[in-house]
């Protein structure tokens, strides 16, 4: 079903084939970059950026104008533009989609960005799964490099950028900004908290701007279009632009869907993604991605915006809403959420490291029916001390089990009495 | 200067200082894991939790993480922050073994500590542990991964501390392993701090495995003598011998760290082939039969042939008590007294150095550390001085720019910049040096002596157009420098380079430049043999003296000529001509085994006693146990020890200035207390650098400084055309320097079984133009041929020293002794491929 929202992000976005570098000229690509090198200055970017509430959209909604100008104008050379493509999280798949439908939006995004920053040494940090779209990214980048529009002198503007496309060696923990910094230099990607932060020392310590492959394409039509029409695209004043929502689960018509930030969760499960199939009762659902609380049907008529989440205690994070069912136990979906984060843990820090394989155990018992009373009490102090983690990873991590534990709590305690799982 | 309150204590700190440093100020020690002072705040362990209670962040916070602020109030006792230090413990303990009945740190073991006092009892995890595999990582570290609690401090230590790269964290979340990416000897030679700083019982130490309690023990503060640096140790006693040794915080001289061969070094002492008993004539006596034997010959040669025809010469390895009462003896008796110091020209590098060390130029080892541009000349740090390696790293890490003017194969734990040249050309780059480093307007304004010496440095045309490139780096760096130091070795430079060291950093204060001096010297109390020792009177002349039969009688005081001498054969020839060879020494050394009359002594671990540092720092080593044989010794392994008698086996080693003050009762009382008291006011009267020294039973920890003079008479005095003629070195031959080795060369350390696994195989090295010009590939075995002997080595190519020059390692396998080797020229025909004993291959 078409959707009657505009479609930025997925203009040019087709069934069977990527986007040429000609039809993205065509559907006015290049445009917003000709523009700047003839009459913006890097302050200007960073300013239209920060007047279009553009806020990153990797999970944390840290405003990317702000993240910018934080690269100071005396900052050391050579600087980095980082595009952050390891795309873990679980339920996630809107940026993978997105370089299939349309990489030069990346890669402009990318350039301006760069531009922006003055950065010289452009990064695309892609997790090896998506090694097709790896090797999309490195042909048109190609492209964009003989048409001009990469490499030294861009388009007679005199800034000069190269972009190299890099693969991770796999790991969910390397998709936070300074773990990815620590993986890019070759060291063990564990988290450094700042400071001092990358925008002052990043990558070999130079200024260093990371940022999501959805932020970086939306920032083209900033340019093109101005800050006000893109705040306008938001159906919520706190939000700007749209957002790629990546529904999966229990829905007709799983995929990605590009909608208007603060569009209610009913009408992106019920409209767009077709709703839940026969049978099926909406039960909850994560918001954004595995390291999101469950949402449970109260919150079903929500304005899915960062703000309006956050307001009632929860995390839009990626925008990735996968749904559960009234037949879906949700001990066991959070169960193998936390297989998945106590395998992806650093390593660093104990709470991570020790208390998430604990909370695994204790889950597992529960679900296999070995549960006691006690438990409960144990996963809800365990989740607490989770935030005195070293990083934000194991604090979203805990984010389902609170979930769980907030509005399933019968659920839990059903399988505790009944020695087994009552979904089984 | 922010002001806190911790604990409803009121604190101020300098700023900058962490939550957890505050606290200790305070007396209040935080649980800590990962923290250790030396390697700094990480947060990884999440143990040193507290509750920030007013200030800009609050709740539950790290404390090595967050910085004392104004107005912090912090509780270390509030109950969340309590709750989850607890949980943490639990956490740590999930898959801890709980074995530490048969862990060697039960007892003294952070994490046991921390689990008692934190009240976690119950394991309620009902999981299964985690196992790992343990590796082999040679034969000092035991590894026991079970154990780990994931603090990240080995790796941090390893890499980032001492700058190798073969131990460190692999695999993730709770399967992170720490360790080698297989099995094997450990690269660092620093590897025994591993020990001291896991905070459990994955790195155990392997020579004293199972061998007792930290309370079974008897620790005491005592010295590294295996080197100059004279590093704090804390030596562990018990059952009459030294089981183990661990670094000991010094501020001034090694910090928190000590390297292996100082660490693992101590077996001599315990050595079963130690002599205990006194001989005369190969024949065991009572030490009494000797010391009168002794007294009886030392009157007959006196009286026939005069008390000049006796000589005594003393070590660099004698307490400071030893050397001082062998030199009032010496002088009050009419004897010669030598200096110890077998190389040639040695001796006098030695005094020329500790002449030069003025007061304004010297810096410890830990000030070396603040530098910002350090120049190392003539020195092999990680081979000579390991502990100087590290100092130079951390100097490193904050940014200073190192180099090293050397002729060896130089490798070192961090990115240097090396020029290599010849010995004699070492004078010339400090020279150039100097001349490109400051601003010439402020040097014609000092007048002379200092615009004389600045006018007649040489300038960059004397220096082929490579080396001149490798320098020039240095200099745009030693121009933006303000605390620059050089590090001046004394082993291969020639003498000239000694002093112009100082006259390069005296240069460089004259201009306004925080510069420093630090000399290596070649042992442990090397300084104070440098001041005692008479300043012509070279070992080389003792020898000469024998030959031509001036001297009847030498008494050798815990030194071994055989051992350092460069020239075996000569050395062997002189000592049959002499009448009386008496040999005093814990050692069984060739020197003991041939002496006519021979005393055993006792080592510092016996006595405790007195060392001068290569800055002249007098520290102290207390005594760890009393003496005696060993008791697994002496009961033959069976328990309880049965030996019949009231003494103590194998008690009869004395301190080696004990048994000459028995041997002239009248010069000086052989007495414990007396000598403690007096030897303070003979050394002064020996030299006034002796004197204004404390008593030196009330030495501070980290000792206190020699009052060095200023020796303004030999300041700029260098004959830029003499060191011109010495740069060009020799066209048709090698200059063969004889080199120390990290593990292999130190007279004291091979006693240790343990450290000759991590010996490097010896041999000789080369650049590989020499050996191209000679046909020689790396692994060729070759043969020296000189005029006393011919040996037969390895050759090893290398590309990282300086050309025309050989280096062979003093290594105790080889006997480099018999080359007669020294700085000497060895002409290109004298090394050749040895004949394969096979044939040539088909």
């Amino acid at each position: 079903m078409p959707s009657n929202y505009p479609q930025v992000l997925f203009q040019n976005r087709k069934p069977d084939r990527i986007t040429t570098l000609e039809e993205y000229r065509q559907s006015g690509g290049y445009r917003a970059l000709a523009d700047v090198c003839k009459h913006w200055s890097p302050k200007d970017v960073q300013q239209e950026i920060m007047n279009a509430n553009l806020l990153g959209r990797g999970g944390a909604a840290f405003p990317t104008g702000m993240k910018l100008m934080a690269v100071a104008e005396d900052a050391p050379y050579p600087r980095y533009i980082v595009c952050n493509a390891d795309e873990m999280e679980p339920g996630t798949f809107k940026d993978r989609v997105l370089i299939h439908a349309d990489p030069h939006m990346i890669i402009e995004g990318l350039i301006l960005a760069g531009f922006a920053a003055r950065a010289e040494e452009g990064i695309i940090f892609i997790r090896p799964e998506y090694e097709n779209a790896a090797r999309i990214l490195e042909r048109e980048i190609k492209i964009a490099r003989e048409a001009g529009y990469l490499g030294q002198n861009i388009l007679g503007n005199g800034y000069s950028l190269e972009i190299v496309v890099h693969r991770s060696a796999g790991r969910y923990i390397c998709g936070e900004v300074t773990a990815q910094m620590n993986a890019l230099m070759g060291k063990r990607p564990n988290p450094k908290v700042p400071p001092p932060y990358p925008t002052e020392k990043g990558l070999w310590g130079r200024p260093t701007v990371f940022q999501n492959v959805d932020t970086l394409a939306c920032i083209p039509h900033v340019i093109n279009n101005g800050a006000e029409w893109f705040k306008g695209l938001a159906r919520t004043a706190t939000g700007g632009g749209t957002k790629i929502f990546c529904v999966s689960g229990k829905v007709n018509r799983p995929g990605c869907y590009e909608l208007p930030l603060g569009v209610p969760l009913r009408e992106i499960i019920e409209e767009h993604a077709g709703g839940l199939p026969p049978g099926s009762e909406f039960k909850a659902c994560l918001p954004g991605g595995a390291s999101t609380r469950f949402l449970s049907k109260e919150f079903y008529e929500i304005e899915m915006d960062f703000e309006s989440l956050r307001k009632v205690g929860h995390r839009l994070g990626t925008g990735a809403v996968m749904v559960f069912d009234h037949k879906t136990c949700l001990v066991a979906a959070t169960l193998n959420l936390i297989e998945f984060f106590a395998r992806e843990s650093c390593g660093w820090c104990t709470p991570c490291r020790e208390g998430l394989p604990y909370i695994r155990d204790l889950l597992r018992r529960i679900e296999e029916g070995e549960g006691r009373e006690e438990f409960i009490p144990m996963l809800e102090r365990m989740s607490k001390h989770l935030w005195s983690a070293y990083c934000a990873f194991a604090p979203g991590a805990v984010s389902p089990v609170e979930g769980l534990l907030t509005y399933f709590e019968d659920e839990v305690q059903e399988h505790i009495v009944q020695r087994k799982c009552p979904l089984k | 200067m922010p002001k806190l309150i911790i604990d409803d204590q009121e604190i101020e700190v300098a700023s900058g200082t962490k939550v957890i440093q505050a606290a200790e100020q305070l007396g209040i020690m935080i649980p800590r894991f990962c923290y250790h002072p030396a390697l700094g705040s990480v947060g990884a362990c999440r143990v040193c939790a507290v509750k920030l209670l007013e200030g800009r962040l609050k709740g539950v916070q790290m404390s090595c993480m967050i910085d004392a602020q104004d107005g912090m109030v912090v509780s270390t006792t509030d109950e969340e922050a309590v709750d989850f230090r607890t949980h943490v413990i639990e956490w740590l303990m999930l898959n801890h073994p709980h074995d530490c009945p048969v862990c060697d740190e039960g007892g003294h073991c952070l994490l046991q500590d921390m689990t008692v006092s934190g009240g976690h009892g119950i394991r309620r995890y009902l999981g299964k542990k985690r196992t790992y595999q343990d590796q082999y990582l040679g034969p000092l570290i035991r590894h026991e991964m079970n154990r780990c609690i994931h603090c990240y401090r080995c790796s941090r230590f390893y890499q980032e501390f001492c700058g190798y790269r073969d131990l460190g964290a692999l695999q993730s979340a709770n399967r992170t392993y720490f360790g080698r990416f297989q099995d094997g000897i450990l690269d660092s030679p620093f590897t025994g701090n591993l020990s001291d700083i896991c905070p459990t019982g994955v790195y155990t130490d392997k020579p004293s495995r199972f061998r007792g309690r930290r309370w079974d023990y008897q620790r005491s503060p005592s010295l590294c003598i295996h080197c100059c640096l004279g590093c704090h140790t804390i030596a562990t006693g018990r059952y009459r011998e030294i089981v183990r040794q661990e670094a000991r915080f010094s501020e001034a001289v090694n910090g928190h760290f000590i390297c292996d061969r100082g660490r693992y070094g101590f077996f001599y002492a315990n050595h079963e082939a130690r002599p205990r008993r006194a001989r005369v004539a190969g024949d065991e006596v009572s030490y009494d039969q000797a010391l009168q034997a002794l007294k009886a010959k030392l009157a007959e040669i006196s009286k026939r042939s005069g008390p000049g025809a006796i000589a005594c010469v003393s070590s660099d390895r004698s307490s400071l008590e030893t050397q001082a009462v062998l030199k009032r003896i010496g002088r009050m008796r009419g004897w010669r007294n030598f200096s110890g110091f077998m190389p040639q020209g040695l001796a006098q590098k030695v005094q020329l150095a500790v002449a030069r060390l003025e007061p304004a130029l010297s810096v410890s080892l830990r000030e070396l550390e603040g530098a910002d541009f350090i120049v190392v000349v003539g020195a092999d740090p990680i081979n000579e001085a390991p502990m100087l390696a590290l100092a130079l790293r951390q100097a490193r890490r904050k940014g200073a720019a190192i180099a090293v003017i050397d002729p060896r194969p130089i490798a070192l734990p961090f990115d240097f910049q090396h020029v290599a040249m010849v010995p004699g050309a070492i004078s010339l780059g400090l020279g150039l040096l100097a001349r490109g480093s400051p601003d010439e307007a402020a040097i014609e304004k000092l007048g002379p002596p200092v615009s004389d010496f600045y006018a007649a440095l040489p300038t960059p045309e004397v220096m082929n157009a490579s080396d001149q490139k490798r320098l020039s780096p240095l200099i745009r760096d030693l121009r933006s420098s303000r605390r620059p130091v050089i590090v001046c070795g004394t082993a291969v430079g020639p003498a000239t380079v000694v002093g112009l060291a100082a006259d390069w950093a005296l240069l460089l204060q004259a201009v306004g430049k925080k510069a420093g001096l630090f000399y290596l010297l070649p042992g442990a109390n090397a300084f104070s043999a440098g001041i005692l020792s008479d300043p012509e009177d070279t070992f080389e002349k003792t020898v000469e003296g024998i030959e031509n039969g001036s001297i009847k009688a030498l008494m050798l005081v815990e030194n071994n000529p055989f051992w350092q001498f460069p020239d075996r054969a000569r050395l062997e020839q002189a000592l049959a001509r002499l009448d009386l060879l008496v040999v005093l020494d814990y050692l069984n050394s060739a020197a003991a085994q041939q002496a006519h009359i021979f005393l055993p002594t006792a080592t510092l671990y016996e006595i405790g006693g007195l060392f001068v540092n290569q800055e002249g720092r007098v520290q102290a080593a207390q005594r760890a146990h009393s003496g005696g044989i060993p008791i697994a010794q002496s009961g033959g392994g069976g328990h309880p020890p049965r030996i019949y008698g009231a003494g103590v086996p194998g008690a009869e080693p004395r301190p080696a200035w004990r048994t000459l003050a028995e041997l002239v009762e009248e010069v000086v009382p052989p007495d414990e207390a007396r000598m403690q008291s007096e030897v303070g006011v003979w050394l002064a009267e020996e030299d006034p650098r002796f004197a204004d020294l404390p008593p030196f039973a009330e030495l501070p920890e980290d000792g206190a400084r020699l009052n060095h003079k200023r020796d303004g008479a030999s300041r700029f005095l260098v004959n830029w055309t003499a060191e011109l003629q010495k740069s060009r070195g020799f066209d048709d031959s090698f200059e063969l320097l004889a080199v120390d080795w990290t593990f292999g060369t130190e007279e004291l350390a091979v006693y240790s079984a343990c450290l000759k696994a991590l010996e490097r195989k010896p041999g000789l090295l080369m650049h590989p133009d020499d050996a191209g010009r000679l046909g020689l590939t790396d692994g060729d075995e070759v043969a020296m041929q000189l005029d006393r002997g011919t040996l037969k080595v390895p050759v090893g190519v290398v590309a990282n020293m300086a050309p025309g020059v050989i280096v062979l390692p003093r290594h105790r396998l080889l006997e480099w002794q018999r080359l007669a080797c020294g700085r000497i020229r060895l002409e290109r025909d004298r090394i050749r491929k040895a004949a394969s004993p096979q044939g040539p291959k088909p």
